[in-house]
């Protein structure tokens, strides 16, 4: 009786949310063959690869070429550089979106509020492609504004700047601050757009001035979205902006700014080495999600809520 | 009194500066690109442009668009991003709007794989021969298919459908409607600022993308970004350069009119659905 009634209950189930189900198929397939078939195509760091004979490779050789890159020099060189590269990124442009929130909250003229946002987050659309282009041309040897002032004002000899191993990582990290700082300063403008009025009225009874209020009542407030923004940077420290790294890479810079996803792109596809390219891009993936589980383990456990 | 006054009027003073400081520097670039591209070549190679154009000409631009490459970069470049657009919201709408139902069976479980394939991907390798053993390479669906669906769009679009009150779902079932017409007729046309935002990732994300244009396609599929790129880096000349006048400073010319033109779309599109997109960004920020 019971099993005729979960029976009947599954058909009508069935009859009033079929479309749903209809509606999730093909999204699903996509998403089963696009996403999931690559991520199975992982064991590939497992097996030898023969051209012509499927993306999973032929034969098992079980850990040949990660012990390959283990005592590879280049892997380590990338690995340092990935993370030397991701630390400092991390320090000098985690702190900036938050300051610049936090002083772009203290606008009081609205249009002129309005134009600072619209203009600071159009730069995270514009292509990086672009962006380095206009780059090659601000810091060009012959012709970049910076080596005509550096010539004609302290007669000095112009510089190759994005040929040159020293200022890659500087010129890497500012690229990121004119990108991202206005777009990730929405994340801490909102959090600032939601402290209760009632805070900065008794600050200022108490006759705090708006440098304190900043200091005793905006950043503590703040402060749960700050962490947050902090556990989620360093879940990503291995994911640099890899068509950045390889649109800033010459063979003169790759001391630095050879990267573990430029190493991978480079023995990959260039080299078409797949499986031990693979084994690469599968160590740092694992490494990945250590890190952002273990981040997020560290939010539970700080903030007593997790990101995900 | 009067001195807490003072160091207020001083702070004031250093936020509009830092404000006006951060506009220019996001603007200057541009126009330094913008007055590059309309400057005589003269007036380039005696480094006597920076802002205010010289010598003002629009001969790049006329140049540039009777290169038949650019030409076709740039039409391929609408193509990716017209199809690409489109088949996604498409694809990313219907996945989304069951999704939005948590007590649908089974879209806990699909969700549990969405979230997991943010974290951990197949990597460029794996991804480049599923591309390759599906055929797929030196072809335009290069471009569109492995990108359909981006989890963080999706994920924006389910949490924007949950917001939609279930009151009006279940007139409309009591109406005589079904999901699909629920859908169409109800859902979508409330959710035109999640549309409009994740529209615009979208087409953005087209738009800009060069670095699969590279492995996957042949040099007459290359999207106007990989073009440009390739100008950059000296891989190919632009068009034929060569003529009256110092090359390097045509290229200059010519080059900053190639970016001029591969990025006013995006800038004159972007004002209109920047209003749109800010509230998108709390919606996908608030937890999935």
């Amino acid at each position: 009786m019971r099993g005729n009634d979960q029976k009947n209950k599954g058909r009508l189930y069935f009859i009033r949310y079929w479309q749903l189900y209809v509606m999730m198929a093909l999204p699903l397939l996509y998403f089963l063959l696009f996403k999931y078939v690559p991520m199975f195509g992982n064991v590939l760091a497992f097996r030898r690869y023969r051209p012509g004979m499927g993306p999973f490779g032929t034969e098992w050789v079980g850990l040949t070429y990660f012990r390959r890159f283990w005592s590879d020099p280049a892997f380590w060189r990338a690995f340092r550089n990935t993370l030397v590269l991701s630390l400092i990124n991390l320090v000098v442009n985690f702190p900036i979106p938050i300051i610049f929130a936090i002083l772009l909250n203290e606008v009081r003229i609205i249009p002129f509020k309005r134009m600072v946002q619209t203009v600071s987050y159009m730069p995270r659309f514009i292509s990086t492609v672009v962006v380095i282009a206009i780059l090659g041309e601000l810091l060009s040897p012959s012709s970049g504004i910076f080596n005509i002032l550096r010539q004609q004002l302290f007669g000095k000899a112009p510089i190759y700047f994005i040929n040159e191993e020293k200022y890659f990582r500087i010129i890497y990290v500012l690229i990121d601050t004119w990108q991202y700082t206005g777009w990730t300063a929405i994340i801490y403008l909102a959090a600032i757009t939601g402290i209760s009025p009632d805070l900065y009225e008794a600050a200022t009874i108490d006759g705090a001035s708006r440098t304190q209020q900043i200091f005793y009542v905006t950043i503590p407030s703040i402060m749960p979205t700050i962490m947050v923004m902090l556990i989620l940077n360093i879940g990503r420290l291995l994911s640099l902006g890899f068509e950045k790294v390889l649109l800033l890479y010459t063979p003169d810079n790759s001391m630095v700014s050879d990267i573990i996803d430029t190493l991978v792109y480079r023995t990959g596809l260039a080299n078409q080495n797949y499986s031990y390219a693979t084994a690469i891009g599968l160590f740092s993936g694992i490494i990945g999600i250590i890190l952002v589980s273990s981040s997020n383990a560290l939010s539970r456990r700080l903030t007593g809520e997790g990101v995900y | 009194m009067s001195r807490v006054r003072s160091s207020s009027r001083l702070f004031t003073l250093v936020v509009y500066l830092v404000m006006i400081f951060t506009v220019a520097v996001c603007l200057i670039p541009l126009l330094y690109m913008a007055a590059l591209s309309i400057s005589s070549p003269k007036a380039i190679i005696n480094n006597e442009v920076f802002l205010i154009p010289k010598g003002i000409t629009f001969e790049s631009y006329a140049k540039i668009f009777t290169y038949p490459n650019f030409f076709r970069a740039y039409g391929n470049t609408f193509f990716y991003t017209f199809a690409g657009t489109a088949i996604s919201l498409a694809l990313m709408i219907v996945f989304a709007y069951p999704l939005s139902k948590p007590r649908l069976k089974g879209t806990r479980g699909v969700m549990k794989l969405v979230i997991f394939s943010m974290f951990f991907s197949g990597g460029l390798i794996p991804n480049y021969l599923l591309i390759s053993s599906l055929r797929l390479t030196n072809t335009r669906w290069a471009m569109l298919l492995p990108f359909a669906i981006n989890q963080f769009n999706l994920i924006l679009l389910i949490n924007f459908f949950k917001t939609i009150p279930a009151d009006l779902e279940e007139a409309a079932i009591i109406d005589g409607l079904d999901w699909m017409g629920i859908l169409l007729k109800i859902i979508l046309p409330l959710s035109g600022a999640a549309l409009a935002t994740v529209g615009l990732y979208t087409a953005v994300f087209f738009w800009n993308d060069w670095f699969h244009g590279l492995i996957y396609l042949k040099s007459s599929q290359f999207p106007v970004m990989l073009f440009l790129r390739n100008i950059v880096t000296g891989t190919s000349m632009v068009g034929d350069a060569a003529g009256a006048g110092d090359k390097s400073t045509i290229a200059i010319s010519i080059k900053s009119a190639v970016i001029v033109t591969s990025t006013l779309p995006i800038i004159v599109l972007y004002p209109f659905l920047q209003r749109y997109f800010v509230k998108g960004v709390m919606i996908g920020a608030v937890k999935g």
